[in-house]
């Protein structure tokens, strides 16, 4: 396995643990009230988005290399 | 003074609760401002881009997706251990909550390192410049080096408060920087999910 294969596979797994603890955490989150828990729960998705666009990136199915 | 409660949980006085919604009003229109600065640069590279003939211009190399993806994937992680480490103060956990923000802080390194790689990859390897690479060189490395930079003040923050959680500055009720501190990284997370998107997968 070289380099850039290892970098594919932990961006994946990282990818992945991202957007299940982000999606937990917005869960968990999701009657709080408050104005900076509003924004919390916006940034938690934004977060989870970010962890699948990493993960789809790192098995090659979006992206160009 | 007359007690009142605060979204989250806690019971804290009047004044500080009036002067808790003032700072996070506050904070809040300086995370706008700094949207507003990414938004430019980001609109500006996204027209200078559509209006070429294909991207990158023929000749640059395209920065490598499987370091960028990995380096994602680092500081998103970091996005979720400070969400949690935040959690955990307000449970009262202040073990947990040291080692994550340790955590944070060491993936933010991480990231930075990630970033050094790639910035020195492209510069000796495939000679992409700021200055020598025309648009895509110049838009690249403002827009990226930019959030490297906010990342580079964001780890600098979170030292500062742990140091201060550390001295006793903030307790169970009373967290306004801590909550800050975790908005300002989310913020930094959320502008990598838009930057990673424009430079590495469209």
């Amino acid at each position: 396995m070289n380099l850039v294969q290892i970098e594919h596979v932990l961006a994946v797994a990282g990818g992945i643990v991202v957007f299940v603890v982000a999606s937990i955490a917005l869960r968990n989150d999701w009657k709080t009230p408050g104005m900076d828990n509003q924004v919390f729960k916006l940034m938690l998705g934004l977060l989870a988005l970010g962890g699948v666009l990493a993960a789809l990136a790192g098995l090659g199915v979006i992206g160009k290399a | 003074m007359a007690v009142v409660s605060i979204p989250g949980g806690g019971e804290v006085d009047q004044l500080y609760a009036d002067t808790r919604e003032l700072r996070l009003q506050g904070f809040l229109l300086f995370l706008v401002s700094d949207v507003v600065l990414f938004s430019s640069f980001i609109f500006a590279y996204l027209y200078l881009r559509n209006s070429g003939q294909g991207w990158p211009p023929p000749g640059i190399a395209r920065p490598p997706i499987s370091l960028a993806a990995l380096n994602s994937a680092i500081l998103f992680g970091s996005g979720a251990t400070m969400h949690y480490a935040l959690e955990n103060f307000k449970r009262g956990n202040f073990l947990r909550y040291s080692s994550l923000m340790l955590w944070t802080i060491l993936l933010g390194i991480l990231f930075l390192c990630g970033q050094g790689i790639e910035y020195t990859t492209l510069y000796f390897q495939d000679h992409v410049s700021w200055a020598g690479s025309g648009i895509f060189g110049a838009s690249f490395f403002t827009l990226t080096g930019m959030h490297g930079f906010h990342v580079f003040c964001g780890i600098c923050y979170l030292v500062v408060l742990l140091l201060q959680s550390v001295h006793g500055v903030y307790d169970k009720n009373k967290y306004f920087g801590l909550t800050a501190g975790t908005l300002y990284w989310h913020f930094v997370d959320v502008i990598w999910v838009v930057l990673f998107s424009i430079f590495y997968l469209i």
